[in-house]
């Protein structure tokens, strides 16, 4: 691995002493998956703008260099969508928990999917809400389906891939934060990917979640098979079914079918893009 | 007879008789010819079919103060189908809601195709009656039914004496049509001779004398005839604005529907938002990479994005916010005005955090304010507010394009990758105005890390206490330099010293100019302070003006008085208040004789078309929604 480009990523970062997961959070992963897929790319930090959201995942930002952004709990869609609208050239990666993103942020979720901005947002997914002490979030219940479902207050759980593919979105890939390797690829993916790229990583809270631990990850996870087509959202939609039904998880590029794009220029920021504007064509409407 | 001056009520079933296409068209004509159109008391519904809306418009010679009293000189009823049977059918609601505002010795006209309506009342007043069948000619004669509404415009310009030689409504169809084919022009000016003609008809069989007319005054000056609403997008865009996010909503859409279709001729993007968060959180997002960026909104969008108001204040991001204010609490009545949003824009959302409030007091000053907001939201990276409402987003008047000039547009303290080699970048850096350098992402060396969490000078999240003290205190200085550097006092007309004095801010501003003339001439001296620098309030520089003044009485479109809370408040003062939250705009002659009363006691608070008899329910009544 190529250390000197690692370092550049622990510049304008909090220390590493001084992260504040818990010891063995799935997070790190992340972390390490992050800055191993930027380095790969040669991204530049100065270009990225990273949009944290809220919850333990959220920290993530901070822990890494580049541009970072973090407002309101289910916002950072949001915010990242506006940015890359404002101008193309930024290189923005959404980091956010499944509460953040399945619960109060879920109406970002579905029409950012459809809007496909060229962007990525990487979930943390671990089913509780790690940062208020453990609450359940909507992707708790994974592998104990029979548990829920019976009560208003404990309903089965936010299939985030099947809500991703639903929602029109034109990248959709999971992993596991376990594997790091396998994490950084499918953020090198996104990342290349011209639209919007969702990666679901499974990412351990070892205080909260007793249950969906590495270990019992690691039993589950399979690789998606050679011969699936990401580009078949149907043959996608079957894969995700079909995994669950064995109880298993696929890791791996689940759907990936580019929209074409008309291209977008940076929007207009500099005083002299900006003074003395001709009015002329706008007044002549209302003579 | 009375030259140039006169006021219009175009009244009709909603969307079905083209209301306001019609007082467009009349706004538009009146403007190039040289004179100045005032429709500002829109009046229609939220309901999108069958309900009654009416567009009164005051023309005159010179610039009006305001648009006057309810009374009115002609009344156009474009509604057609009467049924003296069913009384409250939408179809007569023009005479039956707004005969009561005619002058004595005006004019009615209205289209009789179904039948006349029983006037003995309006003509025993000598009002001049003029049963039109426009939409019969329409239909039996010209074949096409969506002539009727120039059939009536043609008759009021024959009623008013305008344009006898065609050449103004001519050109205007030309513009429109001519594309179509000569031949639909052609028949519309048909339809426009057929209306006068029926004038013409009613004239002779009663001998009616006209009492007003218009002139033309072409080539005096260049003017427009333009929307609030419009004003302030085209000011945005003068002033820099390139990103604009909107939600639909009643009064704010049009800003929408404005900038969609000009933003991206000047470069920028207008996004429909699929809620009123996504749309303030996109338009954070564009401020943050730099673009100057705005959202309109009304109250329970504005209720909405409360939480982004916070965000904007804690992480110093610059969005301008515009509330086209509308009759709340909740969904209120959506097509009415009110001054009611003023406490939540000044106090909504947790924790202290700047922000400045603006409210424009003219459509000119929806463009000029605008220009300010731009600077100021950029200069002092927190919301700014800018409050209109309902009558000054929709309502149209004639403008003067000299109002239209085009600024120099100045970034503030944004770094560049120049500056960032001299001096080390800290993008919450703890300065004496509070305001911090920032920068573009995409800058080399100037990386910030902005979160709405508490942080430190580089955006790092701390609760350290002292380094919490610093950033809270550091943000709010940015208060203290804006009263000092760009704060503007309040207009005042006339002498303060001694006299009693009318407070009011935004959109009120021509009626309180136009009542204190009233009161002027009835030899009761008052002075207007009217404040557009609505929030924070400079308390030195108003103490010394109020210091000598005699009893304030502030007037507001609210029912608890709003500002005049804020001013007693921060100026240690006692207000009188008077205030009108009945969903009808004000009117000088009302605010004058309300003021009066004001006047009698210490503390009185006046209620305008309130404090009335309980009104009896009407079941299975559709609710009237004009008036
Ligand atoms: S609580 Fe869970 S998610 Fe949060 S840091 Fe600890 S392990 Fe990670």
């Amino acid at each position: 691995m190529n250390t000197k480009g690692i370092k550049l990523w622990e510049e304008n970062a909090v220390p590493k002493h001084r992260i504040q997961w818990c010891p063995g959070c799935g997070d790190f992963g992340v972390l390490a998956a992050l800055k191993q897929a930027l380095t790969e790319l040669e991204v530049m930090p100065h270009e990225l703008l990273l949009v944290g959201g809220i919850g333990c995942s959220g920290q993530i930002r901070n822990y890494l260099n580049g541009n970072a952004f973090h407002g309101t709990h289910g916002g950072a869609l949001a915010y990242g969508l506006g940015a890359k609208m404002a101008n193309p050239d930024l290189k923005v990666i959404c980091l956010a928990g499944d509460g953040d993103t399945f619960a109060i942020g879920v109406e970002n979720f579905v029409h950012v999917c459809r809007r496909d901005p060229d962007m990525v947002l990487l979930v943390m997914n671990n089913g509780v809400y790690g940062l208020t002490k453990g609450q359940d979030s909507p992707t708790a219940g994974l592998g104990q389906p029979d548990e829920r479902g019976s009560r208003e207050e404990h309903p089965p759980m936010v299939d985030a891939l099947l809500l991703a593919l639903a929602s029109e979105a034109t990248f959709v890939a999971q992993s596991f934060s376990g594997d790091v390797k396998h994490t950084a690829r499918m953020i090198v993916e996104a990342i290349q990917h011209p639209g919007f790229a969702f990666i679901n990583d499974f990412s351990p809270c070892v205080t909260y979640n007793r249950f969906n631990t590495y270990d019992w990850f690691r039993e589950r996870v399979e690789h998606v098979p050679e011969d699936h087509d990401p580009s078949d959202r149907d043959a996608a939609w079957r894969l995700v079914r079909e995994f669950a039904r064995r109880g298993k998880i696929p890791l791996g590029v689940v759907y990936r079918n580019p929209r074409p794009k008309r291209p977008q220029r940076r929007l207009p920021l500099w005083e002299d893009e900006l003074s003395g504007v001709d009015l002329e064509p706008v007044l002549a409407t209302y003579r | 007879m009375r030259v140039n001056h006169v006021k219009l009520l175009v009244g009709g079933v909603q969307l079905r008789d083209g209301v306001t296409t019609v007082t467009d068209i009349l706004g538009k004509i009146f403007t190039r010819a040289g004179l100045f159109a005032v429709a500002m008391e829109k009046g229609y519904a939220s309901t999108i079919y069958g309900a009654h809306q009416f567009d009164p418009m005051l023309v005159t010679e010179e610039p009006p103060v305001s648009y006057g009293d309810p009374e009115v000189d002609v009344l156009v009823a474009l509604d057609y189908d009467s049924n003296p049977d069913a009384p409250e059918q939408p179809n007569r609601d023009t005479v039956l809601r707004h005969g009561g505002k005619l002058r004595d010795g005006g004019v009615l006209v209205y289209d009789s195709s179904t039948g006349e309506i029983p006037t003995g009342a309006l003509e025993a007043r000598g009002i001049q009656v003029f049963p039109i069948p426009a939409r019969r000619i329409a239909q039996s004669e010209l074949k096409r039914e969506i002539v009727k509404n120039v059939v009536m415009t043609g008759a009021l310009f024959r009623l008013l004496q305008f344009d006898s030689d065609e050449a103004y409504l001519r050109q205007l169809l030309e513009e429109r049509f001519l594309r179509k084919g000569r031949e639909v022009v052609d028949l519309n000016l048909q339809a426009a001779r057929r209306g006068r003609q029926e004038v013409e008809r009613v004239l002779e069989a009663n001998g009616y004398q006209l009492p007003v007319r218009l002139e033309p005054r072409p080539g005096r000056h260049r003017a427009v005839y333009i929307s609030g609403n419009e004003c302030l997008g085209l000011g945005a865009i003068a002033g820099g604005v390139r990103f604009y996010a909107g939600y639909p909503i009643t009064p704010a859409s049009s800003i929408l529907e404005f900038m969609e279709q000009w933003l991206p001729k000047y470069g920028g993007r207008a996004l429909q938002g699929q809620n009123e968060r996504e749309s303030i959180r996109a338009a954070l997002g564009a401020a943050l990479a730099g673009v100057r960026s705005m959202v309109g909104s009304s109250g329970p969008g504005i209720s909405l994005k409360v939480e982004e108001f916070g965000v904007s204040g804690a992480t110093e991001t610059p969005v301008i916010v515009v509330d086209a204010q509308r009759a709340g609490p909740s969904t209120g009545m959506p097509t009415r005005p009110e001054q009611g949003d003023l406490n939540l824009v000044i106090g909504g959302g947790h924790g202290d955090f700047p922000r400045i409030v603006l409210a424009p007091g003219t459509v000119e000053e929806c463009y000029t304010l605008m220009l300010e907001a731009c600077e100021l939201s950029d200069k002092y990276q927190c919301p700014v507010f800018f409050l209109t409402d309902l009558n000054l987003s929709e309502g149209k008047k004639t403008v003067l394009e000299d109002v239209f000039r085009r600024p120099q547009v100045v970034r503030h303290g944004i770094v560049r990758e120049e500056d960032v080699r001299a001096k080390p970048y800290r993008r919450f850096e703890v300065t004496p105005s509070g305001i911090s350098p920032r920068s573009v992402p995409g800058t080399p060396g100037a990386i910030f890390k902005a979160s709405g969490a508490e942080h430190d000078e580089f955006g790092f999240v701390s609760i350290d206490p002292r380094k919490r003290a610093a950033m809270v205190e550091k943000r709010m200085r940015k208060l203290d330099t804006y009263l000092q550097e760009d704060w503007k006092p309040p207009q005042v007309f006339g002498s303060v010293r001694g006299n009693p004095v009318v407070v009011g801010w935004g959109n009120t501003r021509p009626v309180l100019e136009e009542a204190r003339l009233f009161l002027q001439r009835r030899g009761v001296p008052v002075a207007l302070v009217h404040f557009t620098h609505v929030f924070p309030l400079h308390r030195r520089k108003l103490e010394a003006l109020f210091a000598d003044a005699g009893p304030v009485v502030v007037v507001e479109q609210n029912f608890s008085g709003q500002f005049a809370d804020l001013l007693q408040r921060e100026l240690r003062i006692a207000t009188r208040r008077v205030n009108k939250y009945n969903g009808v705009p004000l009117y000088p002659t009302e605010v004058a004789e309300a003021v009066l009363q004001a006047l009698q006691r210490e503390g009185a608070v006046v209620r305008i078309g309130g404090d009335s008899q309980p009104v009896p329910v009407e079941v299975g009544r559709n609710e009237h929604e004009g008036d």
